[in-house]
């Protein structure tokens, strides 16, 4: 019996944090690791969403296009200086042949120069330390990675 | 069971025997205690420095030994604390030996100054940094700059910064390199890594990333102090920081390909982020001259902020540029190619130096001239509050580490452990109350930083002088904080 809900985490590493996200299947699980991203960027509770801006990645196989993603994310955030709030999953499109993952999305929030107080650290880039996607005892997905701060 | 074994060598070196794929032994420098929690680590937690030392002496081409400093922790694939030279000609180039953060470094400005002066201005002096000095998530850089120029940064290094009027042409002779590495290639590096920097020249940023004032505390070697400039109750200024986020999207990019490279060159994989590429491959070249350009990057940024450290001081006391001079700058997440003698012949490595700093000893004319009777200035990084050292290398250093040194004091506790346990207001008042002014940009960062998350830098620093490998010069006390 699969268990219903979505959320997302913070785990324990010595020099960085590790953060881990579930939910039903892989697009839910990947936007929950994404909002996990986010919160360790900006305090994102109480703000409203001015900007959108649209995500793709790849990779060879689903933890590939989760790191991907994330790093992604966070290169879009500073080339166009905003801090996501949060992110919807679109597609993600298995080419089976080639062995290809893609991914689209659109993550919205709003300009850094509006919440410089809000805003908490940097995050280097998400790591293929650790990195997982898969089912949890629940049956739900969850994906972790862990980031360099 | 710890997953590696190791067996003392001396009181403060200890060695992973050469076993298995080993091509080479792991040393790492530690004191009974430190390594009692590194084993204890192996044993219990997914992470694991001991089995980074032992997998880095697996790849090929590896000279002499797998080395940790005194500093070790878990990083990527590479320990932090990590050193491993390889042949330049049968061995691989790893970007776990680099990281995320391309040729992060510290300099050190001595300042004409005594504690005294600082204190009569201290709050006036903070405030002009603080304002001086763009720091935190979000901030831009004094410079605007084009793709164009961007390339020019990459190419010109710390010249660039000075072209554009930051900092005077004698800072470059006291920097690692001059400032500017050869080899760098603006086409090996993304647009999108270079559209991320367009603003970020000129900025300090965030996590560990600080702007110090400090001064000398203690003097251990009076002629190499008095050759670096550095004596008792001299003010100093120290600005950490790297190649922002362009150096951490080279990272990110390169990891990609070198994974693929490790598959085509059949490089096992034994973690994540240990790939490599031959150094004579063309993803080797690549990934090379791209952080050669990531250094240069480091290099401008901190020859701006150095330039402006100078306007906040000058605002503040009457000082002239000179007055206030670069004693030394050393990066600490490093490539780079060195002679040393391995084995009785002296051979071209490359060198990664993953959160450890190049230490050469008297006589290497990488040294400043003006240094090279004594050697050259190693600045560890202390944590927010507690003691900074400058230490030298020695001629054991250069046969036993290819020249390295600790970078810091190494983190012990983890992030979020800091979290629970301090707090970003009570470690400001704390730190205010033993006479340092921190000023934050962010204040969950300052728990985060906590003194009490680090190992005690003393001891690191006391573990490396008991090997022999550096000696310590003077120790700095911190007087204003300034963090992202």
């Amino acid at each position: 019996m699969m268990e219903r809900g979505r959320g997302h985490e913070t785990i324990e590493h010595t020099a960085d944090m590790g953060i881990a996200g579930w939910g039903c299947g892989e697009f839910e699980a990947f936007e929950e690791v994404a909002l996990a991203l986010f919160e360790l960027v900006v305090e994102r509770e109480g703000l409203k969403s001015t900007r959108e801006v649209d995500i793709e990645a790849e990779g060879e196989d689903y933890e590939e296009l989760l790191v991907d993603f994330l790093n992604n994310l966070l290169m879009k955030a500073d080339i166009e200086e905003i801090a996501f709030l949060d992110v919807e999953v679109k597609v993600i499109v298995i080419d089976t042949p080639t062995n290809k993952f893609c991914l689209k999305a659109v993550a919205r929030g709003l300009s850094r120069s509006r919440v410089r107080d809000r805003l908490l650290r940097e995050v280097k880039a998400a790591t293929y330390l650790g990195v997982s996607v898969g089912r949890d005892e629940s049956g739900r997905t969850r994906a972790t990675v862990v980031v360099d701060l | 069971m710890a997953r590696v074994k190791v067996r003392q060598v001396s009181e403060f070196l200890w060695e992973i025997p050469k076993e298995g794929e080993m091509l080479v032994p792991g040393w790492i420098y530690a004191d009974r205690e430190s390594m009692e929690f590194l084993l204890e680590e192996s044993k219990s937690k997914q992470w694991d420095a001991l089995l980074q030392v032992r997998n880095v002496a697996c790849l090929p081409g590896i000279q002499r030994a797998s080395l940790a400093m005194a500093d070790i922790h878990p990083g990527y694939g590479f320990p932090i604390g990590g050193v491993g030279a390889f042949d330049t000609e049968k061995g691989v180039v790893t970007i776990a030996g680099v990281g995320f953060d391309i040729n992060c470094g510290v300099r050190t400005m001595a300042i004409d100054l005594s504690t005294e002066g600082v204190e009569s201005k201290k709050e006036e002096l903070a405030n002009a940094l603080f304002a001086n000095v763009p720091a935190g998530l979000g901030s831009t850089g004094m410079l605007k700059l084009s793709l164009r120029e961007i390339d020019s940064v990459l190419e010109r290094g710390a010249l660039f910064s000075l072209e554009r009027g930051y900092g005077t042409p004698e800072d470059l002779e006291y920097v690692e390199e001059n400032g500017r590495v050869d080899g760098a290639d603006p086409s090996a590096v993304s647009v999108h890594a270079k559209q991320r920097q367009l603003k970020q020249v000129g900025t300090l940023g965030s996590g560990n990333h600080y702007l110090e004032v400090q001064y000398v505390d203690r003097v251990y070697d009076e002629e190499a102090a008095r050759t670096f400039g550095l004596s008792k109750g001299r003010a100093v200024v120290s600005i950490h920081t790297g190649s922002r986020a362009l150096g951490h999207q080279i990272g990110t990019d390169y990891l990609k390909v070198l994974k693929r490279a490790s598959e085509k060159y059949h490089i096992p994989i034994r973690e994540a982020e240990l790939v490599a590429a031959p150094i004579e491959s063309p993803e080797g070249r690549q990934y090379i001259s791209a952080v050669q350009a990531g250094i240069n990057c480091a290099f401008a940024n901190r020859q701006a902020i150095g330039g402006l450290v100078r306007k906040a001081f000058k605002k503040v006391f009457s000082l002239r540029d000179g007055d206030i001079r670069t004693m030394y700058e050393v990066g600490h997440n490093n490539l780079k190619f060195e002679k040393h003698e391995v084995d009785g012949v002296e051979k071209k490595l490359l060198v990664h130096r993953k959160g450890a700093t190049r230490a050469f000893a008297a006589g290497r004319r990488e040294v400043p001239e003006k240094y090279r009777k004594v050697g050259q200035p190693v600045i560890v990084g202390g944590t927010m509050g507690t003691a900074s050292y400058i230490l030298i290398g020695t001629e054991r250093g250069m046969s036993e580490t290819f020249g390295s040194a600790v970078h810091g004091a190494g983190r012990r506790k983890s992030r979020k452990q800091a979290l629970r346990e301090y707090r970003g207001e009570n470690i400001i008042d704390e730190l205010g109350g033993r006479g340092i002014l921190v000023k934050v940009h962010s204040r969950k960062g300052a728990a985060e930083e906590a003194p009490g998350a680090y190992k005690n830098v003393d001891d690191v620093v006391s573990i490396m002088e008991g090997a022999g490998v550096n000696r310590r010069v003077v120790r700095l006390k911190p007087l204003i904080c300034i963090k992202g």
